[in-house]
């Protein structure tokens, strides 16, 4: 094997492909990056059995075909760190890669590319086509209710839902929930649901951008594969049952108020830095026209807001992880919000004023 | 010396069931889970204990020995509510209250000073409060210290008031079975039955070396008890972190095998013991291994519900580590802060929790 590229052209998939592989792996081969090169393309594969991605590269010149493994890590340390522009060069020279750039020489080991596993994929049974600034925005508005770690583990992910000419995508971690739908050119025979790991959700959403070039999506019984021709990514699925999204959305909350969304979460981020550093409570006293959020700490230190809302209404003592409500107001894409309450022990609907594509239910805090 | 009072609600799940329902009163009545589901039982009445039925004891065995026994599950919602009240009584007599489970609690009423002091009218108003505004009985044990309070609660069951003042302090441990001693399980007791020591005059009579060499630091805990020596606190701000069992057998488990058959009963005995404060929500369930070597090792798991096949599961990778006989063993579940819980949960009315 024998090419040489620009550092550019290289810089990008090498970054998303290390990104997948794993710091700390059980199989030494996982530490690797795949190298192919073949017929003028350069492919490049990271894996940690849970998701896999290849990202493609035109090499400047192919002197000989051919493929071998190398640390993923420290090849992307390596490239990152030299020069602008530079011109590298790779050859396999006994077993090992050599890397060449100006007056820079790398000697890299290798491990045998029949070692490199492939993730496990069986049949696709559906093909479908999205614009990628569609799933990117999906994708954006819930992924950060995702669980982690949760032993409900078919939280740690999240759920898309392909219907006819219809996406959505469902995010919880049990306190609060995301989700969110757009319309898409799409012909589905039944409706589809399927769990994305964590991971996989997060690597996919760094290889979209917001255009509305198409991402092809194909999906198996235990994985599905996104192509966008740079990049073909594939996660296997959660088995599991994802909960009743639309059981938990509250309906008739009776009071209804409406707030400007960056100073509301400026005045959340301000409060939050004097409520308990783990649990980050806060009390929103909300009045009329008048919303006031309060928070203290172990250390009896005392933060008071008060912030103009579009509120009639009887008044409403409520307690909420402060982290929830900035997280949403983070993602939410207007200048409103509007948020929907019942009573102190009742879920909260926050979403764009008159409702959105996305919609979010955060429950509350005992005060 | 200090005035302490240990406070029993007598078996306080059927008594919240009989105090609701008169009816069940007079017949053998449980509260656990079912047999179906290998549950065990949590409390039992009074006539259910004359056929042999005792907490921790799976509920299949009970049905066994006594086939009309009316089973309830447990209504933990309820039985926090009614602790909440006793537990209020409690604190109108002294802040200094330490809770122990929904059912028990120790309180120091050193410095109060009413009813002209006297823990024994304390005791008694607090019997009299329980009884008229939550209808249930407790048994209250009143000493200079922690274990003799615990020992006094239990002396005259049910609906007990015992009182060792500090000059029947000595007479009483002179008397008093080893085995009362808090800390004394069976491999303790047949170890202190083979150096002949049965009562605590026995273990007075022992110099201090001899009980080091044979029980470690234990044998210093011994000696003080013997002599009536517990300085232990009431413990006020006291958050429950974990829930556990754990047994140290007479002789080590020497196989793996051995080390699973062991494990089921702790299980049983946790499941009650859970009961007992309610049910807490939990974040993670743990084994606990020593070796003969003395070595120890823990090895956990998140969860949400004790998950029995799990402990299995975590004993086989705790006893790999060591894979030599086993001298101890124990199961347990760490709980969720009480902080955390204040977070209300969406789907904590039902939606799959498991597996």
């Amino acid at each position: 094997m024998k090419f040489s590229i620009s550092r550019e052209a290289l810089l990008r998939p090498l970054t998303l492909v290390a990104g997948v592989v794993e710091r700390r792996q059980t199989l030494p081969v996982l530490s690797n990056v795949l190298i192919e090169v073949q017929n003028e393309q350069l492919a490049l594969t990271g894996t940690d059995l849970e998701v896999e991605l290849i990202g493609r590269a035109t090499p400047a010149l192919v002197d000989e075909p051919g493929s071998v493994t190398v640390p993923a890590r420290k090849l992307m340390d390596i490239c990152k760190s030299l020069p602008d522009q530079s011109d590298i060069s790779f050859s396999l020279e006994d077993g090992r890669v050599v890397l060449r750039a100006g007056r820079s020489r790398f000697t890299l080991s290798t491990l045998p590319v029949a070692e490199f596993p492939n993730i496990e994929d069986g049949q696709n049974d559906t093909t479908l086509s999205l614009p990628r600034g569609t799933l990117k925005y999906l994708i954006d508005s819930t992924s950060f209710a995702m669980a982690q770690q949760d032993v409900r583990y078919y939280l740690n992910g999240m759920l898309l839902e392909l219907a006819n000419h219809l996406v959505r995508t469902v995010a919880t971690d049990g306190h609060r929930l995301a989700v969110c739908e757009r319309s898409a050119d799409i012909e589905m025979e039944a409706s589809r649901k399927l769990i994305v790991p964590r991971k996989g959700v997060l690597e996919l959403t760094r290889l979209l951008d917001g255009s509305d070039e198409p991402v092809e999506l194909m999906l198996g019984s235990n994985h599905i594969r996104a192509n966008t021709g740079e990049f073909t990514f594939t996660s296997k699925l959660v088995d599991g049952k994802f909960p009743d999204y639309d059981r938990v959305i509250p309906k008739g909350g009776d009071k209804v108020f409406i707030a400007e969304r960056g100073e509301l979460r400026q005045n959340l981020a301000r409060t939050a830095i004097l409520s308990n550093e783990k649990y980050r409570g806060v009390r929103l006293h909300l009045e009329e026209n008048n919303l006031k959020v309060m928070a203290n700490n172990p250390e009896q230190e005392e933060a008071e807001e008060n912030v103009s809302i579009e509120y009639s209404g009887d008044a409403l003592e409520i307690g909420f992880n402060v982290g929830y409500l900035i997280d949403v107001l983070n993602v939410l894409d207007s200048d409103r919000m509007q948020m929907t309450l019942s009573d102190a022990n009742s879920s909260a609907l926050m979403e764009e004023p008159g409702g959105g594509d996305a919609r979010y239910v955060v429950m509350p805090m005992r005060l | 010396m200090r005035k302490i009072l240990h406070a029993d609600c007598d078996c306080f799940y059927a008594a919240v069931e009989m105090r609701d329902d008169p009816s069940l009163t007079h017949t053998p009545l449980a509260i656990g889970g079912s047999a179906e589901r290998r549950g065990v039982i949590a409390t039992c009445n009074y006539p259910a204990r004359k056929f042999g039925i005792h907490s921790a004891m799976p509920t299949a065995r009970a049905l066994r020995l006594c086939p009309e026994l009316k089973l309830l599950p447990p209504d933990f919602n309820k039985y926090r509510d009614v602790s909440q009240q006793i537990q209020a009584i409690f604190h109108e007599l002294t802040p200094l209250v330490e809770p122990l489970s929904l059912d028990e609690a120790y309180l120091d009423v050193t410095e109060v000073t009413r009813f002209q002091g006297s823990a024994t009218w304390m005791a008694r108003w607090l019997k009299e409060e329980a009884l008229a505004r939550t209808g249930i009985v407790i048994s209250v044990g009143v000493a200079p210290n922690k274990f003799l309070a615990k020992i006094a609660s239990d002396w005259d069951k049910p609906d007990g008031l015992f009182v060792i003042p500090p000059t029947e302090m000595e007479s009483f441990i002179t008397d008093l079975p080893v085995r009362k001693l808090h800390g004394v399980g069976p491999a303790t007791a047949t170890k202190l039955d083979t150096l002949g020591i049965a009562s605590c005059a026995d273990l007075r009579a022992q110099p201090m070396d001899k009980l080091l060499d044979h029980f470690g630091k234990f044998g210093r805990r011994l000696h003080e008890l013997a002599h009536g020596i517990d300085e232990r606190p009431v413990n006020v701000s006291r958050e429950r972190k974990s829930v556990s069992v754990e047994t140290t057998y007479d002789r080590d488990l020497p196989h793996r095998s051995d080390c699973h058959a062991a494990l089921k009963p702790l299980i049983e005995k946790l499941h009650e013991r859970m009961a007992r404060h309610g049910d807490p929500a939990i974040a993670k369930q743990f084994v606990k291994v020593r070796f003969d070597d003395f070595s120890s090792t823990t090895q956990e798991t998140g969860a949400r519900g004790i998950v029995d096949v799990r402990f299995h599961e975590l004993l086989e990778s705790a006893w790999r580590r060591g894979e030599r006989p086993v001298r101890l063993l124990g199961v347990g579940v760490r709980l969720v802060p009480e902080q955390a819980q204040r977070q209300l949960g969406l789907f904590d009315d039902g939606e799959p929790a498991s597996p």
